[in-house]
């Protein structure tokens, strides 16, 4: 069989600083929504805590989102709404293109912010006066829905750089889901690194780890995954000189599958050894925090 | 457009633009058409696409017009005698020549006297000290009893300007060719081959030059050679052949039609020389002489009509038949006064001021340096222009001490074409009015009410304080509405001339007359200005081609006006053979029906039976009444010879004791200045300058849109050389002559290459000519400017008839900087 | 030409073999355009200082230099390639097919328009065009690109690049005559030899035929246009996108369930 190597010939889009944070915010924002969800409604009662930071967080970086995305506009700021509303003359109405991944972003980021802003009010109350927004069983109901809307933030960004023609971009399927695994881990180390001001919520700890330490898994065979696409297509040639990115990246990757040890494995060490992981952890979710935003700026930086 | 007058009768493109579609086969040589007459150029692609024409460019850079050529000939600059030489040579060789036309419509029978001698490179006559030919010996032999000159139809006579030429270019032999101009021989043959068959009835061939013929030491017969090639192939005078200049700028061709040249008057009349008291003194001086029964010598026959004429138009009531109509008032130049001789005198301190209008001669001439020295030596300078040139910028150039110049400055601001109406004359004659597009901004005044105020007042000083001579200025006929601003419609009409008698505007010059009762300003264009109206107005065009272009030949006779008496291809005689039949009926010039000649315009007269044994020879205009092969016309040998550039990197194969033009002007020498040429050991490579589509000159430096499509002065460098020498394109390089250096840009290409002349590998280096210090370039660079102008290297020198200087072959020196 | 109808398909058909290279079409875009050019810079690319099509140029003139050693034959513009390059007005446009705002539409003339008012400037369609048309104008913060001369042809006049153009190298007219031009002259170019020539979106196999189609001297990459194989549309990627986000959001809940399972520590 002959391969052809896939030609581009378009040129680059110049998304570079908004863009690489707005997908960093919305893969956190995605991701410690899901996390969040998952704790509440797949973990212990004890997660609640943890649980609540997701939800706490989550909004905050949603909102981050279309400041970015308005920012990004330059001249255009003020017609941001143009994604919602066709103001073609004579052809007005609410505009959603399937087919387009931006569109269905738009809407989701609306409709997730409409999700997140609601748990995080949730979690606030819980925290306040504890009595929840929602009764429980609707409440976990709406988290899984908005987790589903969280699980679309993280990873259609990738889509959305897929669906175009753009070299190392349109070369590969696993963008999606790079960002998704990696929007996961990146809500867990958020999560984490939070946990300190939450006592209480230490006990989530190590479950965290051991979440982030699949979703790096999984980030990792995405990752590699996206090497053999892309240089199958042709186009190392432009992931290579970003390099650096890339060792960030696969630190953070490692950091944080190396540095999970189940607590049963550990030396009992009394507080000397809970400060001694939460110093670890905080280490550990830094690098994968950095590892977020490297990966996202190495994917954005090797088109253009 | 001297040697096209030397052998045709006329110095102009011979067809026009849109003819060029009607062509077999085109030679491009000199000129790069696609890039610097990109409109004119879709003709040749109607050619080649609708017609499957082929064309050949040789240049010595492959350029934008080479890319469509069907062939590419990489051509030393300055050697193109040899390539129409060799061309002719083949021809004549092979008998490939049209038979009929060169016996009945060349000079090729006409016996040239005994003792013209052609020998190491020099034609009988040389006088060394003078560095000039006295051309006695350059002339028939006469019949003693009618003075006209001896022919032999059979060609056979040893003294035939047939066996003559046959003799002088059997010299020039394909691997002679190829030593010269470094085609290799296969490649010429190709071409030879396709040349040979354009000598067949059926067939046509147009050659098509500019400024890379006209630029050299032997513009004359660069470009002469080219028209011998075309008589021997029976190409002139046909639709789809010719000897086409294209010309310059928008108006050159009205410009040298109204005598912008120091040396003629309006109409290509000679200018009067010392010594000529009457008009019959200037006329026996300066007309063509009859030299054959059937020639009917038109020019010469009339030319004192014209003259009378003109003189009438000039001065009017003071034009009187007893003080030969005001003759004297005319100046009679003494000495030459051709561009570079004005800068040679200003160099010699022999000139007070200077009126440069819509020219910048700082950046133009060459031997820039030199010139903006000329500059220096003057009073005071005028330049009348629209917009800043380096010429009215050149005391405070880069580099330059403004205390140091003395020269006084005034900067007359005009209006440009586009502010004004008239006419613009293209290539092909075709004089066409255009009205004016923007109206003039702030204190813009045209030119000509410029000059008219100027004169106004020079005529009241004389009025007031009387003067040497004030009778040239008091007679001078001015009689427009408001004689300080004259409309061009006005002076338009004014030139056409007009019957006194009747007050009528001339339909013709053939009616012109030498008796005081009619004028004209410049006889070529009577018939263009009628009562009827201006027909230069006139756009007939393709709305309706049917109707427009009957003939289906191209000629649109009701589109604008073409001189001469809106002929659109000259000399059409002889595009028909001696019966009147158009030697090819698919492409007929003019036809004769029995009872006239229909077609074209007729260069003829229109009811003359070809079967009247007393009818005229075709070229109506020489006194042979045929083309010359032979012309005594040019000033360095009635056959074109090859010459080497003044700068050569080799000496030349023909006749190395004799390299270089025997008879070019070498005005440093000739002023006792130190030599300004420089030897092939310290400057190893030739260079050639030119144009590029994207700029006009200088006066685009001025226009933002033109100048991001080519920001930055550069040379063109071979991908070889610049390999040897370290240089990449962009890297910067200086390239230096004897006389100066630019440092701009270099541009690597595979384009230009390296050649073998004369056993020799010599590279070329191509120049664009469009920077300097003045312009939006010249802004974002203020301090480089006065390092990026081509002429900065050119040598003063020029061609021998015309002195038009040598801007297209030097010696230089590259290195990186 | 007959009248500019709406509700017909019009196009250019840009024969690269006789373009000589002059930009006229350049300059006459952008004066009718008022646009003013990107800042004046020496690219050392042949004679090309122009780079790209951006948002100040509509009108590309590229050049590519195949110049053999030797002085030869030039086979119809084949040694030195001049490609007046425009916007495609692809029958399958990849910069609509992203467009999230409906900004770009087809005009009455079935040509491809981005409409000034609608567009926000974000960029999707500059990611998305295969040819690298579309650049941002820094002043409107919208994206321009050739406009097929939409307000000329409303007003019955022919575009600006194809009335200036010296050489009929670009054409325009109603599509199908131009194919038809098209095929002839691509004959003539066969049957003189040139088998290299090519038409270039002529046919349905570049993004369902290009509106602004070209004949070519040599291979589409040459010149910088993706062959058939290569000329995908951005939406290929929607289905392998989404499955692979649905793929691991799956695995991830799974994982996020395992690591989160109620289990008893202390
Ligand atoms: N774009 C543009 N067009 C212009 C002008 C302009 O400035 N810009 N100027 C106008 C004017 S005033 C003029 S006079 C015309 C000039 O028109 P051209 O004569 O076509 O212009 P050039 O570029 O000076 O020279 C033509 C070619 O001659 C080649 N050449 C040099 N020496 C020789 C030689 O010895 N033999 C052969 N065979 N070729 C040689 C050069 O490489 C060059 O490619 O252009 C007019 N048109
Ligand atoms: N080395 C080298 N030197 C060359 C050449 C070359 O090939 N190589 N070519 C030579 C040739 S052929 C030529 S023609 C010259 C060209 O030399 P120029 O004729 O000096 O060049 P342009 O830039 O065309 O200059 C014309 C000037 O006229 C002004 N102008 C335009 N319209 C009007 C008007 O209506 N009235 C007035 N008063 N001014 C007006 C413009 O603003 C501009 O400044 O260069 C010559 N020099
Ligand atoms: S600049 Fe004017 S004169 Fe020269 S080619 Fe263009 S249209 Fe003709
Ligand atoms: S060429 Fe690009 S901008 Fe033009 S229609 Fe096609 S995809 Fe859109
Ligand atoms: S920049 Fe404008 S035209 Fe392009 S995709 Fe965005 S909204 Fe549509
Ligand atoms: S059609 Fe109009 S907008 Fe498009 S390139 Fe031509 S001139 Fe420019
Ligand atoms: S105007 Fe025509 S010939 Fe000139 S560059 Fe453009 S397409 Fe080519
Ligand atoms: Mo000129």
């Amino acid at each position: 069989m002959i391969y052809l190597a896939a030609e581009h010939f378009a040129s680059p889009p110049q998304w570079t600083w908004y863009i690489l944070f707005y997908f960093f915010f919305a893969g956190l924002a995605g991701g410690s929504y899901v996390l969040a969800t998952l704790l509440r409604v797949g973990g212990d009662v004890r997660d609640e805590p943890a649980s609540r930071i997701g939800f706490l967080v989550s909004f905050p970086a949603t909102l981050l989102c279309p400041i970015l995305l308005t920012a990004d506009l330059g001249a255009s700021w003020s017609r941001f709404w143009h994604m919602l509303v066709d103001v073609t003359p004579g052809d007005t109405g609410l505009i959603l293109h399937y087919w387009s991944p931006m569109s269905m972003g738009a809407w989701a980021l609306l409709i997730f912010g409409f999700f997140s802003f609601v748990s995080f009010v949730d979690a606030w109350l819980m925290d306040r006066r504890r009595r929840p927004l929602l009764p429980p069983p609707v409440g976990r109901l709406f988290n899984i829905v908005g987790s589903l809307l969280g699980l679309f933030i993280a990873s259609y960004t990738g889509v959305l750089l897929s669906v175009s023609n753009q070299p190392v971009w349109s070369d590969t399927w696993a963008l999606s889901g790079l960002f998704l695994a990696s929007g996961l881990s990146g809500g867990a180390a958020l999560i984490t690194l939070l946990v300190r001001y939450r006592a209480e919520a230490a006990f989530s700890l190590d479950r965290l780890r051991l979440a982030d330490s699949y979703f790096s898994i999984l980030e990792l065979v995405l990752l590699i995954a996206f090497f053999v696409t892309v240089a199958a297509a042709g186009q190392a040639g432009r992931i290579v000189p970003w390099f650096p990115l890339w060792i960030v990246a696969v630190i953070g990757i490692g950091a944080s599958l190396l540095g999970f040890r189940p607590a049963r494995l550990r030396p009992a060490g009394g507080g000397a050894a809970v400060v001694g992981v939460a110093m670890e952890a905080t280490v550990v979710s830094v690098l994968v925090l950095v590892a977020v935003l490297a990966m996202r700026a190495a994917v954005i930086f090797s088109a253009q | 457009m001297v040697s096209l007058a030397a052998t045709f009768g006329r110095g102009a493109m011979t067809n026009h633009w849109r003819d060029i579609k009607n062509s077999d086969l085109i030679l491009i040589n000199g000129a790069n058409p696609a890039e610097a007459h990109p409109v004119g150029f879709q003709w040749f692609m109607r050619a080649k696409l609708d017609r499957g024409a082929k064309m050949i460019h040789a240049d010595p850079r492959f350029t934008r017009t080479s890319a469509l050529a069907d062939m590419y000939l990489r051509i030393r600059t300055g050697s193109d005698v040899a390539y129409f030489g060799g061309l002719i040579n083949h021809v004549l060789q092979n008998n490939l020549f049209h038979d009929a036309y060169v016996r009945n419509y060349t000079n090729a029978s006409f016996i040239v006297k005994d003792g013209f001698t052609f020998k190491d490179g020099l034609f009988s006559g040389y006088d060394p000290a003078k560095r000039s030919y006295n051309i006695a010996s350059w002339s028939y032999e006469t019949d003693p009893a009618t003075g006209f000159a001896m022919r032999d139809k059979t060609l056979q006579h040893p003294r035939s300007v047939f066996q003559l030429m046959k003799a002088h270019y059997s010299r020039y032999t394909p691997e002679m060719v190829s030593s010269i101009t470094g085609i290799p021989a296969a490649d010429f043959n190709k071409v030879a081959e396709l040349v040979g068959q354009m000598g067949k009835p059926d067939k046509v061939m147009t050659i098509v030059y500019a400024v890379g013929l006209t630029h050299h030491t032997t513009g004359g017969q660069l470009i002469r050679s080219g028209a011998v090639l075309q008589l021997l192939l029976g190409n002139m005078g046909r639709p789809g052949g010719g000897m086409n200049a294209e010309r310059g700028h928008a108006n050159i061709q009205g410009n040298t039609d109204h005598a912008i040249s120091w040396e003629i008057l309006p109409g290509y009349l000679k200018i009067p020389a010392p010594g000529q008291k009457t008009i019959a003194d200037y006329v026996a001086a300066s007309a063509p002489k009859k030299s054959d029964k059937n020639s009917w010598n038109f020019f010469g026959t009339n030319y004192s009509k014209f003259m009378v004429s003109t003189l009438k138009a000039w001065y009017g009531a003071a034009a009187k038949k007893d003080n030969e109509f005001a003759f004297n008032f005319v100046p009679k130049p003494a000495g030459n006064a051709s561009w570079m001789t004005i800068y040679d005198q200003a160099l010699k301190g022999k000139m007070e001021g200077l009126i440069l209008s819509g020219m910048t001669a700082a950046s133009i001439g060459p031997d820039s340096n030199q010139v903006r020295q000329a500059l220096n030596n003057l009073k005071w300078l005028v330049v009348m222009d629209s917009l800043p040139t380096t010429s009215s910028e050149f005391w405070h150039a880069p580099g330059v001490d403004r205390g140091s110049i003395k020269t006084e400055v005034f900067m007359v601001p005009t209006t440009h074409w586009i502010e004004k109406d008239g006419s613009f004359v293209n290539s092909g004659r075709w004089s066409q009015w255009k009205d004016q597009v923007l109206p003039p901004q702030g204190q813009a005044r045209h030119d000509h009410w410029i000059l008219a105020d100027i004169f106004q007042r020079v005529k009241k000083l004389y009025q007031a304080q009387g003067g040497k001579f004030p009778e040239p200025i008091m007679a001078l006929t001015f009689d427009y509405k408001d004689p300080l601003k004259p409309e061009l419609d006005e002076i338009a009409k004014e030139i056409n001339g007009k019957d006194l008698s009747t007050g009528k505007q001339m339909t013709s010059f053939a009616l012109l007359k030498d008796d005081g009762t009619t004028t004209t300003g410049d006889w070529i264009y009577t018939g263009s200005y009628l009562d009827t109206g201006n027909l230069m107005k006139r756009r007939q065009g393709v709305q309706d081609v049917k109707a427009n272009d009957p003939t289906g030949m191209g000629f649109f006779p009701n589109w604008a006006w073409s001189w001469p008496l809106n002929r659109r291809v000259m000399y059409n005689r002889a595009s028909a053979d001696l019966d009147g039949k158009p030697w090819d009926p698919t492409r007929p010039g003019i036809t004769w029906n029995g009872s006239k000649w229909v077609g074209d315009v007729p260069d003829y007269p229109a009811t003359m039976d070809p079967h009247d044994p007393a009818a005229w020879l075709p070229f109506i205009m020489n006194g042979e009444g045929v083309g010359r092969l032979f012309s005594n016309s040019m000033v360095d040998g009635p056959f074109p010879e090859h010459y080497e550039p003044i700068e050569s990197p080799v000496q030349n194969p023909l006749h190395p004791a004799n390299s270089a033009s025997p008879v070019a002007f070498l005005y440093d020498k000739a002023a006792g200045r130190p030599n300004r040429f420089g030897t092939p050991s310290e400057f190893p490579y030739i260079a050639t300058s030119y144009r590029l589509t994207e700029h006009e000159h200088y006066v685009t430096q001025h226009v933002p849109h033109l100048v991001q499509l080519q920001p930055k002065p550069f040379v063109e460098i071979p991908d070889e050389l610049a390999r040897e020498k370290g240089i990449k394109s962009g890297d910067q390089v200086r390239v230096s002559s004897k006389r100066g250096k630019v440092e701009v840009l270099a541009l690597v290409t595979k384009r230009l290459g390296a050649m073998t002349v004369a056993g020799q590998k010599v590279y070329q280096i191509g120049i664009p000519i469009h920077w300097g210090y003045v312009g939006l370039s010249a802004d974002s660079d203020p301090s480089h400017g006065r390092y990026w102008m081509a002429n900065a290297l050119t040598p003063f020198v020029g061609d021998a008839n015309a002195r038009t200087p040598e801007f297209k072959a030097f010696l230089v020196n590259l290195e990186k900087m | 030409m007959a009248a500019i109808q709406p509700g017909q398909e019009y196009g250019f058909f840009t024969d690269t073999s006789v373009c000589i290279g002059c930009k006229a079409c350049e300059v006459a875009c952008k004066e009718w355009n008022q646009l003013q050019g990107d800042n004046p810079s020496f690219l050392a690319d042949s004679f090309d200082n122009t780079g790209s099509l951006d948002g100040q140029n509509w009108r590309h003139v590229k050049f590519i230099e195949h110049v053999p050693d030797e002085s030869a034959t030039t086979g119809d513009g084949a040694a030195w390639l001049m490609m007046s390059d425009v916007c495609k007005h692809c029958k399958h446009a990849s910069c609509m097919e992203v467009c999230p705002t409906g900004a770009i539409i087809r005009t009455e003339f079935n040509t491809v328009f981005i409409q000034q008012d609608v567009c926000n400037g974000c960029r999707n369609c500059i990611a998305a065009c295969p040819y690298g048309v579309i650049g941002m104008n820094s002043q409107t913060g919208t994206a321009h690109k050739c406009t097929l001369c939409y307000d000329r042809l409303q007003g019955g006049l022919e575009p600006a690049c194809a009335k200036a153009c010296p050489t009929q190298s670009i054409q325009f007219g109603p599509l199908a005559d131009l194919q038809q031009a098209a095929d002839v002259r691509l004959a003539a170019l066969h049957s003189q030899g040139q088998t290299q020539a090519q038409l270039y979106g002529r046919d349905d196999k570049v993004y369902g035929g290009l509106n602004a189609f070209f004949l070519l001297m040599d291979k589409p990459e040459t010149y910088g246009l993706p062959n058939a194989d290569n000329a995908q549309l951005p939406s290929r990627n929607n289905v392998a996108g989404y499955v692979t986000a649905v793929v691991t959001g799956a695995l991830a809940v799974v994982a996020g369930l395992v690591a989160f399972r109620r289990r008893v520590t202390s």
